[in-house]
C-alpha cells in the first residue's frame, strides 16, 4: 500500500519540509519576504545608481491600487486554473465511469 | 521572475520581443493543427494550462527571505512541447501584465523569453534526452519540471545582466548578483513544483493513458510499466 502511494508521500514530505524551512527562516525575523521581482528591481537601481522611482513604465499600465486588490486578482487567476482543473478531471472520471458500465 | 515594466531599456525589450514572436507563431500553428486532429486533447491542454495559471499565481516564501512563484510550465512542455507551452505561458504573462502590473507590455517579450520559452526549451531538451532511456517516466517529468522552473529564473538573471552589466566585473558580476536574487530563491520552490507536477502527471496517466500514448509523449511500454507500479492502489478509482 505504502509503496504504491510513494509519489503522494514524497510530495507530502517535500511540502512539509518546505513549510518547516519557511517557519524556521521566518522565526528569525530578519527577513521581509518581499517579492523577488521587487528585490530584483532594487538591484537594478543599485547597479545603475538611480532610484527605483526613476524607471517610468515605457508603456502606461494599470497598477492595482493596493495589496488587497492585487491579492484578489491573483486569487482569481488561481481560481480560474482550479476550476479548469476540477472540470477536466471530473470529466475524465465521468467518462471512465460510463465506459466501464458498457 | 517578472522584469518590471520600465526596468528594461527599449532596445532590449525589442530584442526579446523579436526572439519571442517566432515561438508564438509556431505555437499558434501547432495548436491549430492539434485541435483539427482531435478535440479530445483540449481537456489535457486545459489541465496543463490550469497548472501554469495556479502555480504562477502563488508567491511562495523561500529560504532566502524573499518570495517567488513557481512557473508550472513543465507539465505542458512534457505533453505538448515548447511551442504550445509558449502560447499558454504568454497568456498568463499577458494577464499579469495587464491587470496586475507584474511585468508589462514592453517587457512582455523578455518575460516570455524566460518563462514561456526559455524554461520550456530547457525542459524539453531534458525530456528528449531522458525519453528513450530506462529512467522512470515520473523521474523524467520531475526533472523536466524542476529544470523548466530554474532555467526560467536563470534566463531572467541573464536578461537583466545583459541590460545592466556591473561597473566592476561587467555582465558576469551582475549575472551573479541577479542569479543570487532569483535563482537561489527558486531552488526549493522548483523541487516542490516538480513533486506536484509529477503527481498530476501520475493522475493523468491513470485516467487517460491512451492520450499520452497517442501524443507519443512516452511509449506504451513505459506507460504500462509506470501504471503497473501504481495500478494496485486505486481500487476505488479502478472499478
Amino acid at each position: 500500500m505504502i509503496k504504491n502511494r510513494k509519489l503522494e508521500l514524497i510530495t507530502l514530505v517535500a511540502v512539509l519540509a518546505f513549510i518547516i524551512v519557511f517557519l524556521s527562516v521566518s522565526a528569525e525575523g530578519t527577513h521581509e519576504f518581499a517579492g523577488s521581482d521587487t528585490v530584483g528591481s532594487g538591484k537594478i537601481a543599485e547597479l545603475t545608481g538611480l532610484s527605483v522611482d526613476s524607471f517610468p513604465p515605457l508603456i502606461p499600465q494599470y497598477v492595482p491600487p493596493s495589496g488587497e486588490v492585487e491579492a484578489t486578482l491573483f486569487a482569481l487567476q488561481a481560481a480560474f486554473g482550479g476550476v479548469i482543473l476540477g472540470l477536466v478531471f471530473g470529466y475524465w472520471l465521468g467518462q471512465r465511469k460510463i465506459s466501464s458500465h458498457l | 521572475m517578472h522584469i518590471m515594466e520600465g526596468f528594461l531599456p527599449w532596445q532590449w525589450c525589442a530584442i526579446w520581443w523579436i526572439i519571442a514572436i517566432p515561438f508564438l507563431v509556431m505555437g499558434v500553428i501547432e495548436l491549430r493543427s492539434l485541435m483539427r486532429k482531435d478535440r479530445e486533447y483540449l481537456p489535457l491542454l486545459g489541465v496543463c494550462g490550469a497548472f501554469i495559471f495556479i502555480l504562477s499565481a502563488l508567491k511562495l516564501p523561500s529560504v532566502t527571505g524573499s518570495c517567488s512563484h513557481p512557473t508550472g510550465t513543465g507539465l505542458s512542455t512534457t505533453c505538448f512541447g515548447v511551442f504550445i507551452t509558449s502560447i499558454v505561458g504568454a497568456i498568463v504573462l499577458l494577464f499579469q501584465a495587464l491587470v496586475l502590473a507584474h511585468g508589462g507590455l514592453s517587457v512582455l517579450g523578455a518575460n516570455m523569453c524566460s518563462m514561456a520559452i526559455g524554461g520550456p526549451v530547457a525542459g524539453y531538451i531534458i525530456y528528449r534526452l531522458l525519453k528513450n532511456t530506462k529512467v522512470n517516466i515520473y523521474v523524467t517529468v520531475f526533472i523536466v519540471a524542476v529544470v523548466a522552473d530554474l532555467v526560467t529564473y536563470i534566463i531572467t538573471s541573464l536578461e537583466l545582466a545583459l541590460a545592466y552589466p556591473a561597473q566592476v566585473g561587467g555582465i558576469a558580476a551582475s549575472f551573479t548578483a541577479f542569479f543570487a536574487i532569483f535563482a537561489i530563491t527558486q531552488i526549493p520552490l522548483a523541487i516542490v513544483e516538480g513533486c506536484v507536477l509529477t503527481l498530476v502527471f501520475k493522475y493523468v496517466i491513470e485516467l487517460k493513458p491512451e492520450m499520452i500514448i497517442k501524443l507519443k509523449v512516452f511509449s506504451e511500454d513505459q506507460i504500462t510499466k509506470a501504471r503497473g507500479a501504481s495500478d494496485a492502489i486505486p481500487s476505488e478509482v479502478k472499478s
